[in-house]
C-alpha cells in the first residue's frame, strides 16, 4: 500500500487532501508541519502533500519542519495553495499578495503537458481560495499551467518530484480533482 | 474508500470502550445526532439518555416532529423546552460569533442540569468534520464557531464522545442508509438553528418571519421536486436581512424587510456551487413570501454566491 502523509498547515481543506486519499486506498495520516525529516523516513513514506493555510502562511516566516524536508527529501512532494508558495520561496521564487484574488469557480488551462495532469483536459474548471499567489517562478521550476487572473497556477521542479498548485484539488467542486490526486499517487509509486 | 458497514462495526466496539455507565447526547433529530444516537444506542442500549432542546429557534413544528423520532427509534429521552431562556440570553446580540458562543454555552447549561439530575458523566455530540475544522484553533483560522466546538463553555465537565469527527455530511448519510435511519436524507440544518438566519437581533418576532418564509421555501421546492421540475437541492432556506426596502402595497407605500433565498449544492459542505433553481419556482416563492408575510416582507432576493468565497449559511 502506497504511503502519503498531509503536512498540516492550518487549511480549511486538509483534512479533504487527507480523505482524497483515502479514498483512493492510500495509507495516510495528518502530521503537524513541526514533523522532522527522520521521521517520516522512519514511517517510510512514498510521498507528501504540503496543504495550504491561513492567509500570509506562505509568504514570510518559515513553515515549521518544512525547509529541512525540501531540503533533504527524494520522495515527492505536492504544495497545494500556500504550501506551493512555500515552495515557490524555498526555491528562490516569491510570492505575494495576488493583484486579482481569486475565490471560487476559476478556469484552469494547462500549458505543459505532464504526468500530474494525465487525463486531464487543457481547460478544466478548478475551485480557488487564495490572498496571495507565486509572482516570480524559481529558476528550477517549469510553470504548468495558469488562469486568466494568476500565471503560475501550477508548477514542477526541473529534477525532483516536487509540484506546486495555487488550485485545490481536493475540494469536490474541482472538476479533475480526483484524476490529478490519482496521477500524484501513481507518481509516489515509481 | 469510505465503507459504512465497517465504520459502524469498529464504532460500536470504540464506544463500548470509552463509555462507561450513562451518556447523553445532545439530540436535534438531524442525520449527524440521529445516526450517533443509532451507534451510541447499539453500544451501550437504554444507558443513553437522548436531549433535544426546543431553542425557540427551530423550523416550522420541527421540535414536536423530532420528538415523534425519538419515541419512534425507541430512545430514552427527554424533551426541554428552553425557548424563553434562549430568546432572553439573545436580546440585544447582533454579532454572529457572540450569537453562536451565548447558543453553543446555553445548550450545554441544560444538558448539564440534565447529566447532574440523571448521573451522567458523557456528552455525546454528532459534532462532524466540518464543525470542528471551520470553528479553527492553532495554525487554523476561525471562520465560524459551531456551537458544539468554538462554542462550548471552557469550564465545561462533562467529557465530549464524538464518533462522527472524521466524517463529512456524504458519509454520515452513507451509514444512516446502512442503518436504515429514516432521516438519512434530510437536508443539513444549523444547531443555532434560525437565530443565524436572522441577521441582527434574533428577536421572538423576527424568528416567526423567517420560520415562515423558511417553511415556504422548504414547502414550495418540496412541491418542484415532486412534480419533477427540479432535483432537490443540498440545502435550501431562507435568510431575513437587516435592511429594509420601498415597495408599493394597493397604491401605498410599503416599507418594510427583505428575505434572501439560499440554496446550494454540495457534497460535503466544505465547497459549495448555488442552485439553478427555475424561474418558476423562484416566482411562486416570491409571490407567496410577500403575500404571506405582507405586513413584514415586501422584497425577495435570489442569493447567487458560491463557497469560497461565501459560506452557506450567512451567519
Amino acid at each position: 500500500m502506497v504511503k502519503i502523509f498531509v503536512v498540516d498547515n492550518g487549511g480549511q481543506w486538509t483534512h479533504r487532501e487527507w480523505r482524497t486519499l483515502r479514498d483512493l486506498n492510500v495509507e495516510t495520516k495528518i502530521v503537524p508541519n513541526t514533523i522532522s525529516f527522520d521521521e517520516l523516513v522512519r514511517e517510510d513514506i512514498n510521498g507528501l502533500v504540503l496543504s495550504g493555510g491561513a492567509p500570509r502562511i506562505g509568504l514570510d516566516g518559515t513553515l515549521g519542519n518544512t525547509d529541512e524536508i525540501l531540503k533533504k527529501a527524494n520522495f515527492p512532494i505536492l504544495g497545494i495553495c500556500a504550501g506551493h508558495q512555500y515552495i515557490a520561496r524555498f526555491f528562490g521564487g516569491e510570492a505575494k499578495p495576488a493583484e486579482k484574488p481569486e475565490f471560487g469557480k476559476i478556469q484552469l488551462i494547462i500549458l505543459k503537458e505532464d504526468a500530474i495532469f494525465e487525463g486531464v483536459p487543457k481547460k478544466s474548471i478548478v475551485w480557488e481560495s487564495h490572498n496571495d499567489e507565486v509572482t516570480k517562478l524559481p529558476s528550477s521550476f517549469i510553470c504548468l499551467a495558469k488562469s486568466e487572473s494568476c500565471k503560475i497556477q501550477a508548477m514542477k521542479h526541473k529534477n525532483k518530484p516536487f509540484y506546486g498548485f495555487q488550485f485545490h484539488p481536493e475540494v469536490e467542486h474541482t472538476e479533475y480533482g480526483e484524476l490529478i490526486f490519482e496521477n500524484f499517487v501513481k507518481l509516489c509509486k515509481l | 474508500m469510505f465503507k459504512a458497514d465497517r465504520f459502524i462495526e469498529e464504532t460500536i466496539e470504540n464506544l463500548k470502550k470509552e463509555i462507561s455507565g450513562k451518556a447523553l447526547i445532545a439530540f436535534s433529530g438531524g442525520v449527524d445526532s440521529t445516526v450517533c444516537a443509532a451507534l451510541v444506542n447499539k453500544a451501550i442500549g437504554k444507558n443513553l439518555v437522548a436531549v433535544h432542546v426546543d431553542t425557540g429557534y427551530m423550523r416550522k413544528n420541527e421540535s414536536s416532529d423530532v420528538k415523534k423520532l425519538m419515541q419512534r427509534m425507541d430512545l430514552n429521552f427527554r424533551f426541554v423546552d428552553a425557548s424563553k431562556e434562549f430568546y432572553g440570553a439573545l436580546k440585544g446580540v447582533t454579532e454572529p460569533e457572540k450569537k453562536r458562543k451565548i447558543i453553543g454555552e446555553k445548550f450545554i447549561r441544560v444538558f448539564e442540569k440534565v447529566a447532574k439530575e440523571e448521573k451522567i458523566q458523557y456528552l455525546v455530540q454528532g459534532t462532524i468534520a466540518p464543525d470542528w475544522i471551520e470553528s479553527g484553533g492553532e495554525l487554523r483560522d476561525t471562520i465560524k464557531s459551531h456551537h458544539n466546538v468554538g462554542g462550548l463553555p471552557k469550564d465545561m465537565k462533562l467529557k465530549l464522545v464524538e464518533p462522527l469527527r472524521d466524517l463529512y455530511k456524504d458519509e454520515v448519510r452513507a451509514v444512516a442508509r446502512e442503518l436504515k435511519l429514516e432521516v438519512s436524507e434530510r437536508q443539513p440544518f444549523p444547531g443555532p438553528g434560525l437565530a443565524v438566519r436572522i441577521l441582527g437581533e434574533a428577536s421572538p418576532e423576527r424568528v416567526e418571519v423567517v420560520r415562515d418564509a423558511c417553511f415556504i421555501v422548504e414547502d414550495e421546492i418540496d412541491k418542484a421536486v415532486k412534480a419533477g421540475i427540479m432535483e432537490h437541492p443540498w440545502q435550501y432556506f431562507a435568510v431575513l436581512l437587516p435592511v429594509r426596502s420601498v415597495g408599493v402595497h394597493g397604491d401605498r407605500r410599503a416599507y418594510g424587510d427583505v428575505i434572501a433565498v439560499r440554496s446550494v449544492e454540495s457534497l460535503d459542505a466544505m465547497t459549495c456551487n448555488y442552485s439553478g433553481i427555475p424561474h418558476d419556482v423562484l416566482d411562486k416563492i416570491s409571490t407567496r413570501i410577500t403575500n404571506t408575510l405582507k405586513e413584514k416582507v415586501n422584497r425577495v432576493v435570489y442569493d447567487i454566491t458560491n463557497k469560497p468565497p461565501g459560506t452557506v449559511e450567512w451567519e
